[in-house]
């Protein structure tokens, strides 16, 4: 324990040390003094004979210390002193640094939630997941699903998986109002009949994720049977929101689609797959006959699979490549082309999730608004070194070490990132509340916890130390080349700051508007982009809509008589709520992305699969024009009288006429869609309307073609009431006419059809307006940074312009002088940025799908808007300098 | 100043200077400094100060020890005395510096080889 002995008695071995060494000085002057010379005489020699007395102290006490522990002690102690000395300074370096600290944070916490948590379940890295790849170019064309017969094949014949099990993710099922007896009080949820996300799944799911339930059990082999497949398992959010978190939940029935099933787990709150939202399992039933051409065009299967032990994914890619290949050969008609992809469960959620370019694009900004933070501080304590340059000339002419004076000016540098990272981390801990409240726009995301982690909290600090080196190196090194006696001689007068140090700022805040300049051009066209969609003409009418989803089962609706017999007294009852001045019913809802269809023209040569032409389907009651607000352009629209017995017919768009008959007369030809059925019937067009945008969040149009739904019944469907004041009124009336007919019967998504469209943007405009704030940000930072190197340079500057003045400048010379200084690097600066921004367009067309992105006004109106900016910044200064006082300046320092 | 006594003196000549002196006899700082530079014939350029330093070093590594006592001018001096293991290192390190003298004197010596 010697050194924990020599740690408790060095303050006695310091103080022996001094006195021996005063001690060694007497001694020498007395023995000096006795040869004759005069005390004054004898005390300077004895001093010079012993060298440097500090540094000797200093190297004497060296000895017994950690060295490099206690220096940097030491140069934390006095920068605290700097620290504290300045504190307007300090102020405005650590907020800046806080700032940039805290956005980069905020951001980062939607990484460490989104992609860096791991999946649920025993090895997530050693599950794969298998989709197919859709040949025709369509939005995550290679996560696409795959179909059952596919599913069996590839289950059969591949070699690289232990087990594989098959998910059905985004079914719908309808649970009915009910109060179990086990449960005391129902919540009022539980009054009304409910349309939750679920998933079919196979038995063996669970077990191939290698999750386990909360409670009860997960599913047996044998109850994929027909007959044996009455059993539910519960997410424990519907457990907890529905069943009051009660355990006895298990083996008590429920009414499950019409269908009493019995509760046999509840999963735990942490399983959960990023951008899957099941409030219940049911076991996935394949039945034989799902083997027909229509069902190997079925595809909803999400197909899960552990790998063998020692197969990589990449073989079991290779595998399924083959295999692909074969199922493509052997039925060309369905499976031609299309291929399969093979992805580790983490790799396949975050890419099916997409959320990636979004989170790329944020980070991106919020770097560069940190780096523009770090130029700032680094201008900042460049600025002060300079001041400090005698300060540090003195410091080296008493010993200090070149390495311990850029030591000492990088602890200065770290102490204030580390303040800055305290803080930022307490703005991002509000900035992770606020992202956390704003990012409610659908289930799967809200269903990810954001929060201030530990992965935010290391990167924060990561971030900070980034800073400290980024802020301080290069102050540090520039100060370290001091030249002593030019330091110490200098007595401030020198006419204007060193070169190389105005160079270097310079160029850093040149820099700074290019960013800022770079991210305001990003910004502004999402901005654009989003302004665009939001403020598009749809080509329809969505105000005073009021819409909500319906599925039939088929347990109550067997066929295609009892369907339509349904949605004739449907449409009776609802058009006779008072405020409902019409209604209608389809099987999508106006721009929310109907699916496509390959269809044929009578009369046209048959093309191959993958070229056959294509339009958007959908299904609608007569009355669904008039209703949707709609155009008719020419022909008719539908009747009462197109029923299933009636020669069948069909509406086309403008966008159909034009891309498929390139605008000749469409009336009158008949067209085939392969709506997976054996034997399609050919339908005659009989009228045309206004084209309506496929999704409400994008501008395309594409060729559209609407069919009776009286002549094609679609048990799932989506209601449609135009009401004549507010929609949402409406709602309690909807909800009564639909439970009269079929109390069991859950309603979807009851809402208004500008909120549908609002929550159909995903967050986009959130999304969008969070980037502008970080430009913004940006703007400002950089404009501090001009307006401080300027500020700086005329306080440096002051001799100079007073003797300017003096010779003869007038106060307008001296405005012109350091006006041209922020206008020429606001000039290059804008240069910088425009030129690093020019292929932004195309970089966004190709991550934001459906944006259009151009806008060439951009280009002019922002660096107009940066020279503003900038040339505020530095009039300030300069107007400042304008009003030297030649005398005082002269007469100053 | 550091710099000319690091190019008169190889790193440990004066810790070993030191050492010898002692084994001598205990000397208080000051005179065991005037000590050296007597004996060397003020040939060695030595800052009287360097000494403290080495000092520090060899009473860390407890080659020395230290107790203050009262000299014979009347002054409060601290006494330094070598100690065993002192005396073994001065041992090992004289016989390091011999072989290393008689190296180099080999490799200057005129004629030789």
């Amino acid at each position: 324990m010697s050194w924990l002995k020599q740690l408790f008695s060095r303050r006695r071995i310091y103080n022996d040390l001094s006195e021996e060494i005063r001690s060694h000085l007497d001694e020498k002057i007395e023995e000096l003094v006795a040869t004759g010379i005069s005390r004054k005489e004898a005390t300077a020699a004895a001093r010079r004979e012993f060298g440097n007395l500090n540094l000797v102290q200093e190297d004497s006490r060296q000895v017994w210390r950690w060295p490099s522990l206690e220096n940097f002690l030491m140069d934390v102690r006095y920068g605290v002193r700097m620290v504290r000395k300045n504190p307007a300074f300090t102020a405005v370096a650590v907020l800046t640094l806080a700032l940039g600290i805290s956005v980069n944070a905020t951001m980062f916490s939607l990484v460490s939630a989104f992609v860096l948590t791991r999946p649920p379940g025993r090895e997530p890295d050693r599950v794969a997941v298998i989709t197919s790849i859709n040949p025709a170019p369509a939005f995550l064309a290679d996560a696409n699903p795959v179909s059952v017969p596919n599913y069996l094949a590839w289950r059969e014949a591949n070699d690289v998986f232990a087990d594989m099990a098959a998910a059905d993710e985004y079914r719908t099922a309808s649970l009915a109002p009910q109060s179990l007896p086990s449960v005391a009080s129902p919540s009022a949820a539980a009054l009304q009949p409910e349309a939750l996300p679920s998933a079919a799944v196979s038995p063996n799911y669970f077990a191939v994720l290698g999750v386990s339930p909360q409670l009860g059990r997960t599913f047996s082999d044998g109850e994929n049977q027909s007959g044996r497949d009455h059993v539910v398992i519960l997410s424990h959010e519907l457990w907890e929101r529905r069943f009051g978190s009660n355990a006895s939940v298990i083996g008590s029935i429920i009414r499950v689609n019409r269908e009493n099933d019995t509760v046999i787990g509840v999963m735990p709150a942490r399983f959960r797959l990023l951008g899957f939202t099941p409030q219940l399992w049911t076991p996935l039933v394949l039945a034989a006959a799902e083997q027909t051409p229509a069902a190997r065009m079925d595809r909803s299967l999400y197909l899960f699979a552990r790998l063998k032990s020692g197969v990589t994914i990449e073989q079991a890619h290779a595998e399924f490549v083959t295999l692909a290949r074969r199922s493509g050969e052997n039925f060309p008609t369905t499976d031609k082309g299309w291929g399969a992809a093979v992805r580790t469960l983490p790799d396949f959620l975050l890419y099916n999730f997409s959320i990636g370019n979004a989170i790329a694009v944020l980070m991106t900004t919020v770097g560069f608004v940190l780096m523009i933070a770090c130029a700032n501080v680094a201008g900042l304590l460049l600025a002060r070194a300079a001041g400090r340059r005698k300060e540090l000339a003195i410091r080296v002419t008493l010993g200090a070490g070149r390495l311990r004076i850029v030591r000492q000016l990088l602890t200065e540098g770290l102490l204030i990132a580390l303040l800055g990272g305290a803080m930022g981390l307490l703005l991002a801990y509000w900035g992770i509340n606020f992202v956390r409240a704003s990012l409610t726009f659908n289930d799967a995301i809200s269903a990810v916890p954001l929060s201030l982690d530990w992965n935010v909290f290391f990167f924060a600090l990561g971030v900070s130390l980034l800073c400290a080196v980024l802020c301080g190196l290069v102050p540090a090194l520039h100060a370290s080349r001091t030249d002593v006696n030019t330091n110490l001689k200098d007595q401030g007068r020198a006419a204007s700051p060193s070169r190389s140090l105005s160079r270097l700022r310079t160029v850093m805040v040149t820099a700074e508007i290019a960013m800022a300049l770079f991210l305001l051009v990003g910004t502004g066209l999402l901005f654009r982009g989003i302004f665009l969609i939001e403020h598009q003409q749809l080509g329809f009418q969505a105000a005073h809509l009021l819409t909500a989803g319906a599925t039939l089962d088929s347990a109550r609706y067997k066929d295609a008589l009892e369907q339509t017999s349904f949605v004739r007294n449907l449409l009776s009852r609802l058009s006779q709520i008072p405020g409902a001045e019409s209604v209608a019913i389809a099987s999508d809802l106006p721009a929310t992305g109907p699916a496509a269809v390959t269809l044929q023209i009578k009369g046209q040569p048959e093309l191959p699969a993958n070229q056959r032409l294509t339009a958007l389907d959908v299904l609608v009651s007569d009355d669904y024009f008039r209703v949707a607000g709609i155009p008719l352009l020419r022909g008719r629209t539908f009747a009462p009288t197109d029923t299933a017995t009636a020669p069948r017919v069909v509406v086309v768009n403008q966008e159909f006429v034009h891309r498929h008959f390139e605008d000749q007369e469409p009336l009158g030809k008949q067209i085939r869609l392969d709506v997976g059925v054996a034997s399609p019937e050919w339908n005659e067009i009989v009228g045309v309307v206004g084209n309506v945008k496929t999704h409400s969040e994008g501008t395309a149009d594409d060729p559209e073609v609407y069919e009776p739904f009286l002549q094609r019944p679609s048990p799932s469907f989506s209601l449609m009431l135009r009401a004549n004041s507010d929609p949402n009124t409406l709602a309690p009336a909807l909800r009564e006419a639909v439970a009269h007919l079929d109390a069991e019967l859950p309603l979807a998504r009851v809402m208004s059809m500008p909120a549908l469209i609002d929550r159909q943007r995903n967050g986009d405009p959130f999304f969008v307006r969070v980037l502008g704030s970080f430009a913004i940000l940006a703007l400002i930072l950089a404009s501090i940074g001009i307006y401080g190197l300027v500020a700086y340079s005329v306080g440096q500057r002051t001799h100079e312009i007073g003797i300017r003045m003096a010779l003869g400048a007038k106060s307008p010379d001296v405005l012109r002088m350091i006006l041209r200084e922020g206008l020429k690097m606001t000039a290059i600066g804008s240069v910088i940025g425009l030129a690093l921004a020019l292929p932004l367009p195309k970089l966004f067309d190709a991550m934001f799908y459906g944006l259009q992105l151009s806008e060439p006004r951009l280009y002019f109106i922002l660096p107009l808007a940066i020279l503003v900016v900038a040339m505020l910044a530095t009039y300030i200064p300069a107007r400042r300098a304008m009003r030297i006082d030649p005398l005082a300046a002269l007469r100053h320092e | 100043m550091k710099k000319n006594q690091q190019r008169d003196l190889f790193p440990g000549a004066l810790e070993m200077m030191i050492l010898r002196t002692l084994k001598r006899q205990p000397l208080h700082g000051y005179a065991l400094v005037q000590h050296i530079k007597r004996s060397s014939n003020d040939l060695l350029l030595i800052e009287e100060g360097s000494l403290y330093p080495a000092l520090q070093r060899l009473l860390k590594e407890d080659l020395l020890k230290a107790a203050w006592a009262v000299s014979s001018t009347n002054r409060r001096v601290r006494i330094y005395t070598l100690t065993p293991a002192g005396a073994k290192h001065l041992q090992q390190e004289v016989s390091r510096f011999e072989k290393m003298l008689e190296g180099i004197t080999r490799v200057l010596a005129p004629g030789a080889s």
